[in-house]
């Protein structure tokens, strides 16, 4: 590393002052993205002091966290050029099913009375494998029809929203929200890992981690991470080199059908109450942060870092301008504006290879 | 394995379209040869809301009591769905339109509506999400069954007062003679989310001056809107979570600046802002901690949150109530009588055909 740093700098010394400026401009444009986040912090953090105080910072930590499951899934498709519009639906589904199926005993509203108490670990494997069918029904119909994941992802989220609304009027509830969780649940998701300077990091703050670790592995370590990027590059010549492309679609719509049920599962407890609007909008956001780390849709490139510095600048933008009481309605400008320049920097590097 | 695959993806649609159907479409309920019997179309604004959930659970039972053939539709929150909806079934020879409008920051959309009924004389009653007395007033074959908007706010804001006036000391944690509060607002341009927003506040602050008590204080004193609101206009607990948990990084008991009280629009939102305060501590079951939490609805979630000590109140609105107000006026338009005829105990307003619903406090079960 350091003696990377060196040659680099041997590199600058020996340039002529008009490459020196060209080559600071882009180191510039290129790093703009965590110069606009020191700068921002900054002065959030001197126009509303408090923003860094260690409950603030929780806080960030927490919400990026609750939001992980749902970019690194909707990640992997992004790498293939697709997207996938399903995952807010998805979400909700999830979140409905472990709700109704973990609600305390003695709930006087119970969505189904007679259910006896369910360990933890097979509701999360039953919504792991609600998505793992949502996310095979997208993957399959992309891979063997040769759909545009655009298309199957609109027809699917539109599928699964008629079946949470299905779901809601089951047992006695009547389409209202499923809430009453039982403690275990509770305390399993928003329970107490530690506590900092007084304030509490929840449960799911780890759950977060440990998924975003799970992933990297998945991306950088396995054959089928591998071959993601290939498909995602150029599918042809990743045939040609003997990778199955239609399985590895599928596994990619699986995988991140995996992470909306652990998304809906997180995101069910953590709110509490859960209704057909849980999970709506929710890709977009997956999406926006996705982009903005750094997970192209030309296809093919992607970082797990980049994908957590996307979800931290939202909730950024979220918590600070909330802190400046800045109104809701600049929220999304300011949010649209950065999704827009850091994709046009991004796409700048690719556009200058070619 | 790609045939088992392409079989069980085959099997998984067949199913889906078979659910779909299922319950979807008409509903046809008892002979369908008696005087009252005809065809009603019911528009709801979108099928996601919990309350409107337990109106239609209400109202298909009306129906199916009453031998009366009805299809439900989901607006799904989009205006230009519900007027296409409503087209749709004028041409399909509806007898009588009940609609749940979605928009209602403006007469236009339910003008649209009442045009198009009035050209084939089909009577309209609106429900829940109210209508200007211009509209109901311009076409006699048309009522509007709901609430008075501004009784849910005033409600809550009298209860919060007395509320607090009753428990002044315990509620002003840092004891600066203050109570700091947060209003979750569950979308905009809503007029009742408005009302709701408004009169609380107003109303509680005029028990508490009445009672020599610090009118309420926003916690942030740098909004000048002072509420909070869900940016998708879905009244959603989310909405308030994030809120909840993004306030209370900055206002907490360490700084000395916790915020003392949390206003909601409606029940889900105090529920997430309740979710959001137990993840730093407060309103856990049991616990001695508990910032007070209102909210509207009276949804089965908030009452057993209320009877746990969690939250401290609610405004009950009548599903059950309005349904049968609806399906009375419902049965009115199809025999071809006034469309409040007989509906003498309802409370009537004075110029207009609006029945009011009557919204009651509620603080847990006496």
């Amino acid at each position: 590393m350091a003696g990377r740093m060196k040659t680099r700098m041997q590199e600058i010394k020996a340039m002529d002052a008009k490459d020196k400026r060209r080559f600071w401009k882009e180191t510039l444009l290129n790093n703009s993205l965590y110069i606009f986040i020191v700068i921002a912090i900054i002065y959030i953090q001197i126009q509303a002091p408090g923003f860094l105080a260690p409950a603030s910072i929780i806080n960030i930590i927490s919400l990026s966290a609750a939001a992980m499951p749902l970019a690194l899934g909707v990640a992997g498709t992004i790498v293939l050029t697709g997207t996938d519009l399903s995952a807010g639906r998805c979400v909700g589904l999830t979140a409905c099913v472990s709700a109704s199926l973990l609600q305390m005993s003695d709930y006087a509203n119970k969505m189904f009375p007679n259910l006896p108490e369910i360990p933890i670990i097979v509701v999360l494997l039953a919504v792991v494998a609600i998505g793992a069918i949502a996310g095979l029904v997208n993957g399959f119909s992309v891979a063997k029809f040769g759909l545009h994941p655009f298309i199957v992802t609109l027809a699917t989220q539109l599928i699964l929203y008629g079946i949470v609304l299905i779901y809601l009027m089951n047992g006695n509830n009547n389409g209202q929200a499923i809430s009453g969780l039982d403690e275990r649940y509770t305390s399993f998701i928003k329970g107490t890992l530690f506590t900092i300077g007084g304030t509490a990091v929840p449960m799911y703050v780890l759950y977060g981690i440990l998924l975003t670790a799970l992933m990297w592995v998945i991306w950088n370590k396995t054959a089928f991470g591998k071959n993601m990027f290939a498909v995602g590059s150029n599918p042809e010549a990743a045939n040609v080199s003997g990778v199955n492309v239609n399985r590895t679609i599928t596994g990619v719509f699986v995988l991140a059908g995996i992470m909306y049920g652990l998304s809906g599962f997180i995101e069910a407890a953590r709110i509490g109450s859960n209704s057909a609007s849980t999970g709506f909008n929710y890709e977009l956001d997956g999406i926006a942060a996705c982009v903005i780390g750094g997970v192209s849709f030309v296809g093919g490139i992607g970082k797990i870092s980049g994908i957590v510095l996307g979800v931290l600048i939202l909730k950024l933008i979220f918590t600070g301008l909330n802190f400046l009481s800045v109104s809701v309605n600049m929220i999304y400008i300011i949010k649209g504006i950065i999704i827009l320049v850091a994709c046009a920097i991004d796409m700048r590097k690719y556009l200058v290879r070619k | 394995m790609k045939k088992a695959v392409s079989v069980l993806l085959a099997a998984a649609m067949t199913a889906a379209l078979v659910v779909g159907c299922g319950s979807g479409g008409d509903k046809s309920g008892g002979d369908g040869g008696s005087k009252s019997a005809g065809n009603v179309h019911v528009f709801y604004y979108s099928y996601s809301d919990a309350y409107i959930s337990t109106v239609r659970t209400a109202l298909d039972k009306q129906w199916e009591d009453l031998g009366i053939k009805y299809t439900d539709y989901d607006g799904n929150g989009t205006q230009q769905t519900q007027t296409e909806q409503v087209q749709t079934a004028l041409s399909s020879g509806a007898d009588l339109l009940v609609v749940n409008i979605v928009e209602t920051g403006s007469d236009d959309a339910a003008n649209t509506i009442i045009n198009a009924a009035k050209e084939k004389d089909v009577p309209v009653i609106f429900f829940n999400r109210e209508v200007s007395d211009e509209v109901v007033n311009g076409y006699d074959k048309c009522a509007f069954v709901g609430t008075d908007a501004a009784e849910a706010g005033h409600m809550q804001g009298d209860m919060i007062g007395k509320y607090l006036v009753e428990n002044f000391d315990k509620v002003d944690l840092n004891k600066d003679g203050k109570i700091s509060y947060a209003m979750f607002k569950g979308q905009e341009g809503n007029a009742e989310a408005n009302m709701r927003t408004q009169y609380s506040v107003e109303d509680a602050d005029k028990v508490l001056e009445q009672n020599g008590k610090a009118k309420l204080e926003y916690y942030d004193t740098s909004n000048p809107n002072k509420y909070q609101v869900d940016q998708d206009g879905q009244w959603s607990a989310k909405a308030a979570q994030d809120y909840m948990a993004t306030a209370l990084g900055k206002y907490n008991d360490a700084s000395g600046n916790m915020i003392e009280l949390v206003i909601c629009n409606n029940d889900n939102m105090a529920e997430g802002a309740i979710s959001a305060l137990q993840t730093v501590g407060y309103n856990k079951e049991g616990g001695d901690k508990t910032i007070p939490v209102f909210g509207v609805d009276a949804t089965d979630a908030a009452k057993s949150l209320i009877s746990k000590g969690q939250m401290v109140g609610t405004i009950k609105q009548d599903a059950e109530g309005m349904a049968k107000a609806i399906a009375t006026s419902a049965q009115n338009g199809l025999g071809d009588k006034d469309l409040l005829d007989g509906m003498d105990d309802y409370t009537i307003d004075e110029s207009v055909a609006k029945v009011r619903i009557a919204y009651q406090t509620y603080l847990g079960e006496e």
